[in-house]
C-alpha cells in the first residue's frame, strides 16, 4: 500500500488494535514516564544507605540494594534514561547516515553505488559486537562512544533498506513522471521517493531501537559502555552477576526490566511490519547473538 | 565453479583491503598515536626517539602499511604490549575454546530448532504454531547474558549441578568435564540460535508444503509423514545450511558476551582483556583473525549454497 495514502492516525490505531502490541506501548510509555519522572518520584540512584547493602526485597527499597547499599529500582529507573536516551540517539544517527547513503546508492547507481555499498560491506565484515568493540577501543570508554559505536552498527540495514525502496520505487510513473518534466535528483529524492518509503524506514527504526538497547546493554556488561556511576542496566547486571549468591535479585530484576523493553520494541516492530508491509518483520537481528 | 569462488574473492578484496587499513589506522586514532601506545605516557625524548627509530614510525604511513600487511599475512602480527608473547601464538591459543563452544551451541540450537520448526510448520496457523512462533521471538529477544545469568542461578547456586565459571578442557581429552563445562554457555548461545533457526526453518518448510508436487504426492495417496520426510524437508533444508553456516560465522568473535557471562577462555574473552588493557596490537591482531575468518565462512557459506541448490548456477 501506499505511503502517503495512509494516515499516521489510522496507522497507530491499527498497530494498537493488536493486544500485544498495545501493552507493550503500555510498558513502554511508563517506563519513559517514570524514567522523566523520576526525580520528581524520590528516587536517588546514587544514595547510599550503608547499613542495608546487598538486601533483598523489602518494602523500602522494592528491588532491594546493591553492593554500595544504594536503591536498586532508583538505578533501574534512571537506567531507563541512559538506555532510552543512547538508543534514540543511535538509531537517528544511523538513519540520518544509512538513508541518505541507499537514497544516493539507488537513485544514482554507477560508482556512486558501488562505493556506498562498499562502504557496507566494510561496516558488514565484522560480527556487529565486534564492530562496536573495535569502535570502543579507539574513541575510548565514554557515553557519546557507545552511542556513535551502536549507532554505527545500524547503518547498513537503513542503507540497504532505503536502497530497495528508491530501486523499486524509481519505476513508478509518479517518480518518472517528475523527471520526465525536469525535476532535479534532489527534487525527486527528498519530494516523491523519501515521502513514500517513510514505511520500512520506520519499521526498521522501532526494531533497531530494540537491538540498540540489546547492544547497549551488552557493551556496559563488558564493562566498555557508559562509565559509571551513571546507572545504566547492563552496567548493573555486570556487578550484579558477581553477587548472585549473596543477592540473586540484583541482578535478575534489572535483568528483567531490560527484556521487557527488549520484547516490548520486538512487538510494536512485528505489528508495524504486520500492518504497514502486510508481512512479518524482517530478522533484523544480527545472525550472531550480541 | 572455481571462476565463480574466484570472482567471490575479487569482490572481497577491497573490503578486506579496507577493513585491515582501518584496523591499521587504529594505532594513530588512538590518544598518542602509536609511539604513545608502544612507550607509554610518560617517556622521556630519547625513549619516544628510539621507539620511532626501531619500529621505523618515522617512514611513510603508506609504507608502514604495506610492511605491516606484508607481515600480517605472513603470520607475524606482532607482540602482545602486556604479556609480550607474540600475538598469533594469544589468539591461536584461544581459538580451539571459541571453537567447540560455537560447535555445542549450534548442535543444541539444531536440537531445537529443527522440532519446533517442524511443529510449527505442519500446523500451521494453529495455537501451537503461535506458541512455538512466540517462543522464536522470546529467543532472539531475552539478552543472552541475561539468560546465562539465570542459568547459572538454577544450576550452580540452586542445583549445584554444574560449575558457576566454565573453563576450557578440549572435549578430546576429557569429554565428561568439557561438556560439563562447556554445556551453559553453549545452551545459552543454543536458545537463542534456536529462535533464527525456527523461524527460517519454519518459512522454508511452509513455502515447500505449499508447492505443486506436494499437492502432486498428496493426490496420488502418499503418506503425509512420507512427503514431509521424504521430500519437503529435503529441500526445505537446502536454504537453511546457509543459516546454519551464517550462524557458525557469527559465533567466531560474536560470543564475547557469553563468554564473558561465564569466564570462558575464548577469543570474545581475549579481545576484551586486551581492549581493558590497551593492548592494541593484540586488538588489531584479533580483529583482523575474527574478520578473516567471519568473512571467509560468509564466502564458504555462499559457495556451498550455489553448490547443493542444482537450479542456481554459478553465473
Amino acid at each position: 500500500m501506499s505511503g502517503m495514502l495512509v494516515s499516521a492516525r489510522h496507522v497507530a490505531q491499527r498497530v494498537f488494535a493488536q493486544p500485544a502490541a498495545a501493552v507493550a506501548l503500555a510498558w513502554l510509555a511508563a517506563l519513559a514516564v517514570a524514567a522523566i519522572l523520576a526525580p520528581l518520584l524520590g528516587l536517588d540512584p546514587l544514595a547510599q544507605d550503608l547499613v542495608r547493602m546487598l538486601e533483598g526485597l523489602s518494602r523500602d527499597y522494592p528491588f532491594g540494594t546493591d553492593e554500595l547499599g544504594r536503591d536498586i529500582l532508583a538505578r533501574a529507573v534512571y537506567g531507563a534514561r541512559t538506555s532510552l536516551v543512547t538508543a534514540a540517539g543511535a538509531v537517528t544517527l544511523a538513519a540520518s547516515i544509512g538513508v541518505p547513503m541507499g537514497l544516493v546508492a539507488g537513485f544514482f547507481g554507477g560508482w556512486r553505488d558501488a562505493v556506498l555499498m562498499r562502504i557496507v560491506d566494510l561496516l558488514l565484515a565484522l560480527p556487529g559486537i565486534m564492530l562496536a568493540l573495535a569502535l570502543i577501543a579507539v574513541l575510548g570508554r565514554s557515553q557519546a562512544a557507545a552511542l556513535v559505536a551502536v549507532g554505527l552498527t545500524g547503518v547498513p540495514t537503513f542503507a540497504r533498506v532505503a536502497r530497495a525502496q528508491v530501486l523499486s520505487l524509481r519505476r513508478r510513473d509518479f517518480v518518472t513522471a517528475v523527471e520526465a518534466f525536469g525535476g532535479t535528483p534532489a527534487y525527486s529524492l527528498t519530494r516523491t521517493i523519501l515521502p513514500n518509503s517513510w514505511s520500512p524506514i520506520l519499521t526498521q527504526m522501532v526494531v533497531l531501537s530494540s537491538v540498540a538497547i540489546l547492544l547497549e546493554a551488552a557493551l556496559a556488561f563488558l564493562g566498555v559502555g557508559i562509565p559509571p556511576p551513571t546507572p545504566s542496566w547492563g552496567e548493573m547486571l555486570r556487578t550484579g552477576k558477581e553477587y548472585l549468591y549473596e543477592a540473586p535479585t540484583y541482578a535478575v530484576l534489572p535483568g528483567l526490566v531490560l527484556t521487557v523493553t527488549i520484547l516490548a520494541f520486538d512487538t510494536i516492530g512485528r505489528a508495524l511490519s504486520s500492518v504497514l508491509e502486510g508481512r512479518d518483520a524482517p530478522l533484523a537481528r544480527p545472525v550472531e547473538s550480541p | 565453479m572455481i571462476a565463480f569462488v574466484l570472482r567471490r574473492l575479487a569482490q572481497l578484496l577491497p573490503v578486506l583491503l579496507g577493513a585491515s587499513a582501518l584496523i591499521f589506522a587504529m594505532m594513530y586514532a588512538v590518544p598518542g598515536g602509536p609511539v604513545g601506545v608502544l612507550v607509554g605516557e610518560n617517556a622521556t625524548a630519547e625513549q619516544i626517539e628510539a621507539v620511532t627509530k626501531q619500529f621505523g614510525l618515522d617512514r611513510p604511513i603508506i609504507v608502514q602499511y604495506g610492511d605491516w600487511l606484508l607481515r600480517a599475512l605472513g603470520g607475524d602480527l606482532g607482540l602482545s604490549l602486556h604479556s609480550r608473547e607474540p600475538v598469533l601464538k594469544l589468539i591461536t591459543e584461544r581459538l580451539p575454546a571459541t571453537l567447540q563452544l560455537a560447535a555445542l551451541a549450534t548442535v543444541i540450537g539444531l536440537a531445537l530448532g529443527i522440532p519446533i520448526a517442524l511443529g510449527s510448520a505442519l500446523a500451521q496457523g494453529s495455537w501451537l504454531d503461535r506458541a512455538l512462533s512466540g517462543w522464536s521471538a522470546l529467543a532472539l529477544g531475552v539478552p543472552t547474558f541475561w539468560v546465562g545469568i539465570l542459568l547459572i542461578l538454577l544450576f550452580a547456586v540452586e542445583l549445584r549441578l554444574l560449575p558457576a565459571a566454565s573453563g576450557y578442557v578440549p572435549f578430546w581429552s576429557d569429554p565428561v568435564q568439557a561438556v560439563r563445562n562447556t554445556i551453559l554457555p553453549a545452551l545459552t548461545l543454543g536458545l537463542y540460535v534456536s529462535g533464527i533457526f525456527a523461524r527460517f526453518l519454519r518459512g522454508s518448510l511452509i513455502g515447500e508444503l505449499n508447492s505443486d508436487y506436494v499437492r502432486t504426492a498428496r493426490s496420488k495417496g502418499l503418506k503425509e509423514r512420507t512427503i514431509v520426510v521424504r521430500h519437503v524437508m529435503r529441500n526445505a533444508l537446502l536454504p537453511f545450511i546457509t543459516i546454519v553456516g551464517i550462524a557458525l560465522a557469527g559465533f567466531i568473535g560474536g560470543t564475547v558476551v557469553t563468554e564473558s557471562v561465564f569466564t570462558y577462555p575464548g577469543l570474545g574473552r581475549l579481545v576484551i582483556q586486551a581492549i581493558s588493557t590497551r593492548d592494541y596490537p593484540l586488538i588489531q591482531g584479533a580483529i583482523l583473525v575474527i574478520l578473516l575468518i567471519y568473512v571467509l565462512i560468509n564466502l564458504a557459506v555462499d559457495v556451498l549454497y550455489v553448490y547443493i541448490d542444482p537450479r542456481i548456477d554459478f553465473q
